[in-house]
């Protein structure tokens, strides 16, 4: 029985019941088992099934009692999930999601391929393109920039930009992760079963 | 559980509170006294689930008030009466719940029971 009743006060610390309220459900909850093994009973008399569910037998009582957070709280009556939360909620994450995701790709993209032309100021030094000129992957170079380009291309000026680019890629990455939480944090439809 | 366990189980959930409101209403009572006299009228059944959390809820609606007297020798215990609202609410479920029964005797009565020996 000891057991028991400590696990449930373990479960209403857990929970932020206050200590009045807790001790006063542990006083009549020891009272009524005690009464039970007196006449030759035991704890399941008074629990039922509950007596080997203590940790939810606490939670269901506390939150019926309506000193647990609505989210701990076993509430039958409580509002569905689907209107505390309108439709356009998802539809707003699922943006933000996007759009963090594509900017931590973008910033990627440009990390990986620092040279790239189109971003960096040219260098004002005509440099030879030997062989063919390729329109497609890294250092690729475009025809009106051909004559900017070369191996030694933006290196002494690519600092500033690669920082940038961290930066835009830490705030995707961030703003992703928050929805990600966001998302998560919300509170499950709570079960339709309770404790009577 | 079994299907017929089920659905006793169903059926209780849906007026176990119109029953402690009931026993509750003859008198003060506690906690584990509730339980005794249910078991008494037949609904042995209430061992599947404890009568706290439902007493906490009749509680937290208003339906009863509480108050500590001292019992034989142990702590006080926590004894149930009914509120004013909690007499109302019983007598409305009542009559919900006959009104209930007796449609459903109407739909029922109409099957033969064979009873096999």
């Amino acid at each position: 029985m000891t057991d028991f009743i400590e696990e449930c006060r373990r479960e209403w610390k857990r929970l932020g019941v206050p200590d009045p309220i807790a001790n006063e459900m542990a006083v009549d909850l020891t009272a009524d088992i005690e009464e039970a093994e007196a006449e030759g009973g035991s704890a399941e008399d008074v629990l039922g099934n509950s007596y080997f569910d203590p940790r939810r037998f606490a939670a269901a009582w506390a939150g019926a009692r309506g000193v647990t957070a609505p989210a701990t709280s076993v509430d039958t009556f409580a509002p569905l999930e689907r209107d505390r939360h309108p439709w356009y909620r998802p539809a707003i994450i699922v943006a933000v999601a996007v759009f963090g995701f594509l900017t931590a790709l973008a910033a990627l993209a440009l990390l990986v391929d620092g040279r790239s032309s189109a971003m960096v100021g040219p260098i004002r030094r005509i440099v030879s393109v030997p062989g063919a000129i390729r329109i497609i992957g890294p250092g690729s170079v475009m025809p009106p920039f051909r004559s900017f380009a070369g191996s030694s291309f933006a290196v002494q000026n690519s600092a500033p930009f690669l920082v940038l680019a961290f930066v835009v890629l830490l705030g995707g990455v961030v703003i992703l992760g928050l929805a990600v939480l966001y998302r998560t944090s919300w509170p499950r439809r709570e079960s339709r079963r309770r404790l009577w | 559980m079994t299907q017929e366990d089920g659905r006793r189980s169903q059926l209780l959930r849906g007026v176990l509170d119109l029953c402690l409101l009931a026993v509750i209403g003859e008198g003060p009572v506690y906690g584990y006294e509730m339980t005794k006299r249910l078991r008494a009228r037949g609904m042995s059944i209430v061992g599947e689930g404890s009568i706290y959390p439902l007493l906490g809820r009749l509680e937290r609606d208003g339906l009863v008030e509480t108050r500590r007297e001292a019992s034989n020798g142990g702590p006080p215990r926590k004894y149930y009466s009914l509120s004013s609202t909690g007499k109302q609410s019983l007598e409305t479920g009542v009559e919900e719940w006959k009104t209930a029964r007796d449609g459903i005797d109407r739909a029922l009565d109409l099957v033969k029971v064979q009873v096999t020996p």
